[in-house]
């Protein structure tokens, strides 16, 4: 079968090895096509060797990152588990057990870590998330409704005949009007430069090395991943935190005319929450009023740091860009901002709300987010639990973040300014957490390994 | 009845029932014995309001509110003590720690004839592991100068550091904190704001 001892000597360079794009899933390493639309499904398997039927089935439809957007593909179609899913697989304990225990006890069991308490706990998360009938969660991106009908067919084919294969869940996302999300706000705009998977971004933003993000490469600390064992099964794999938001787009309008006196106002607090005005224009680049043709300009609307902005005047330490990807921000202090990434690939569900509306119409709209690197624990759940709903690292004491903190009506946020900051208070929660799992996501040849299990 | 913790037939006793308990225990102690008995009624008001308690942080150790405590002991290397001792005197009170942030204080403690180091810490945040991986990128020569002199210690840019730490720590059996709710970076904003309070007060005063 397989050799479960550790590999000896992993190598550990200076110089990355190139990344083999041919076996790394395009979730991973592309973003997705704009316009765009999808559908997320969960599947649950209760045979394992109608689990590994299916698989083989889908792997020829699984897109690779270097063919990512072949146009004669009609869209592309992404695979992950969880670790009751690969269990379900029947892959061997050995293999399991290798793990890293924040995989293996899954997302609703770390809900300490991630501050996922009240609205948020994953006792109110929607089925079958944060349960052990999620197993195998699909990812289909096309650029069509009739695309997507395409992929949906072949994924469905895979299983059809499969009686003990059982579809737990389905959720269709999509584009909203300007690609901006429910809040208004055009997103999605950076992501750090994966070492080697492509000619680097404009900007004077520097390259992460590719082990951060999957594994099989050195990392940042100059490590190549050791398990989980054996390497067949982790090469040009990495884990997926998927994370379900719905958007209480209503509370942050009215919140937002609450604490202001005019139209203006109301637009600067909320860029100050997010860190960028809502065409995308940085407030470090843009600290007084929205600059459309900078939002719009991919080579200029990431090219900032906050070394000039040390006091937050121009963009708050608190704002939600600012926490999620610190930059320069944090460099007098002892943290290795570049151990703290994740490769960010939102999509947006649910229908707009209305241009002025400030009463909320009941409907479900938000984001999913597959937030995706090789280190769940020191990327994500650092993220999430240090500067996503703690301020300690910002000396802002408890404060959370403003946009996606579990801030329950007494939340917080500090506005630097000269001579006296402002404070906001009575922050609710912008987002409920709907759901959310940890999934492995491997490469096309460890999916054909798990595939070919018991074999 | 599976979900019952271990700790939860205690939670359960009346305060009465821990007072005998501990009027039992200290039967054989003479000098304990009175001294327990005067303090009893003080003790009784205590226990009575419920007593803040020790949590746990990370994999060992205690925590109290925001801050956790870290002990460990290691055994020396030869030679070990001396140069250990020899670098602490130099370096005084200059550890660097300020930069860091998150450490309330520390100290070093020889013990058992220059055989052993008792290290104990006090620092910010609910697990050292979490913040180790930093401490390993950006000091790791800080840190290895200071631990190169015990026994099995890898290095802190070896990933295993992490395991050697949590093999000698020893979780304190209770710890008191003064502010549990401040951080160390609390307590510097509120200095900063106490400060410019008083300048304030002065001027108008």
């Amino acid at each position: 079968m397989f050799s479960i001892e550790k590999p000896v000597g992993d190598t550990v360079s200076t110089h990355s090895p190139a990344l083999e794009t041919s076996d790394i899933q395009a979730t991973v390493l592309r973003p997705r096509p704009s316009p765009y639309c999808g559908e997320y499904v969960i599947l649950r398997i209760g045979d394992a060797a109608q689990g590994r039927e299916m698989l083989r089935r889908m792997l020829p439809h699984v897109a690779p990152a270097d063919e990512w957007w072949v146009p004669s593909l009609p869209g592309w179609l992404g695979i992950s588990f969880t670790f009751e899913g690969l269990k379900a697989l029947g892959v061997p304990q050995a293999s399991l057990d290798s793990f890293p225990i924040e995989f293996r006890q899954g997302m609703a069991a770390r809900a300490e870590t991630l501050h996922d308490f009240g609205a948020n706990a994953p006792a109110n998360w929607e089925h079958p998330f944060g349960t052990a009938e999620a197993h195998v969660a699909l990812a289909i991106y096309a650029k069509s409704e009739r695309d997507l009908q395409k992929v949906l067919d072949l994924a469905r084919k895979s299983h059809a005949d499969l009686q003990q294969i059982s579809v737990v869940y389905r959720m269709q996302f999509g584009e909203l009007p300007d690609g901006r999300n429910p809040f208004g706000f055009k997103d999605g705009l950076h992501n750090p430069h994966v070492e080697g998977s492509s000619p680097a971004g404009a900007g004077t933003e520097a390259s992460i090395k590719a082990g951060e993000f999957v594994m099989g490469y050195p990392d940042e600390r100059g490590e190549t991943a050791d398990v989980p064992i054996p390497v067949e099964l982790r090469r040009n794999g990495t884990f997926v935190a998927i994370r379900k938001f719905h958007m209480d787009v209503a509370a942050f309008r009215r919140y937002l005319r609450d604490q202001a006196s005019s139209p203006e106002e109301e637009e600067l607090i909320a860029a100050k929450m997010v860190g960028r005005w809502r065409s995308g224009a940085p407030l470090v680049l843009a600290p007084d009023r929205d600059d459309p043709a900078l939002g719009a300009d991919g080579n200029r609307n990431n090219d900032f740091g906050y070394a000039d902005d040390m006091k937050g005047l121009k963009c708050p330490f608190s704002a939600h860009i600012r926490r999620v990807n610190p930059r320069d921000a944090l460099k007098d202090d002892v943290v290795a901002v570049n151990l703290h990434h994740f490769l960010r690939r939102g999509t947006n569900y649910g229908p707009p709300l209305p241009e002025g509306v400030l009463e909320d119409d009941g409907a479900e709209r938000g984001g999913v987010f597959l937030l995706i690197g090789a280190h769940l624990h020191r990327q994500f759940e650092f993220i999430q639990s240090q500067w996503v709903t703690d301020g300690n690292f910002i000396s802002h004491g408890t404060e959370q973040d403003p946009l996606i903190g579990n801030n329950e009506g007494d939340g917080v946020f500090t506005i630097p300014r000269v001579p006296v900051r402002r404070r906001l208070h009575g922050l609710p929660s912008f987002v409920a957490v709907r759901g959310g799992e940890y999934a492995f996501m491997p490469g096309l040849r460890a999916l054909r390994w798990i595939s070919n299990l018991g074999r | 009845m599976a979900t019952q913790t271990l700790s939860r037939p205690q939670q359960d006793q009346t305060v009465d029932q821990k007072i005998q308990e501990l009027r039992q225990l200290y039967a054989d102690s003479p000098v304990g014995k009175t001294a327990l008995e005067n303090s009893i009624p003080a003790l009784r008001e205590k226990l009575a309001k419920g007593l803040r308690s020790n949590e746990s942080a990370g994999r060992v150790g205690l925590r109290q509110g925001k801050v956790s405590e870290l002990t460990l002991i290691f055994k020396f290397v030869p030679g070990g003590a001396k140069r250990l001792r020899a670098l602490l005197q130099v370096m005084g009170a200059n550890f660097g720690t300020e930069k860091v942030a998150t450490v309330h204080d520390q100290r070093f403690v020889f013990l058992d004839n220059d055989t052993k180091l008792l290290f104990a810490t006090a620092y910010d945040g609910d697990s050292w592991d979490t913040y180790l991986d930093e401490f390993a990128t950006k000091i790791p020569d800080e840190l290895d100068m200071l631990f190169s002199e015990l026994e099995e210690f890898p290095g802190f840019r070896d990933p295993s550091v992490k395991d050697w730490i949590a093999k000698y720590q020893i979780p304190a059996e209770n710890w008191y904190v003064a502010h549990p709710d401040l951080t160390v970076r609390d307590i510097r904003r509120l200095k900063r704001i106490g400060k410019a309070a008083e300048e304030f007060l002065d001027k108008i005063g």
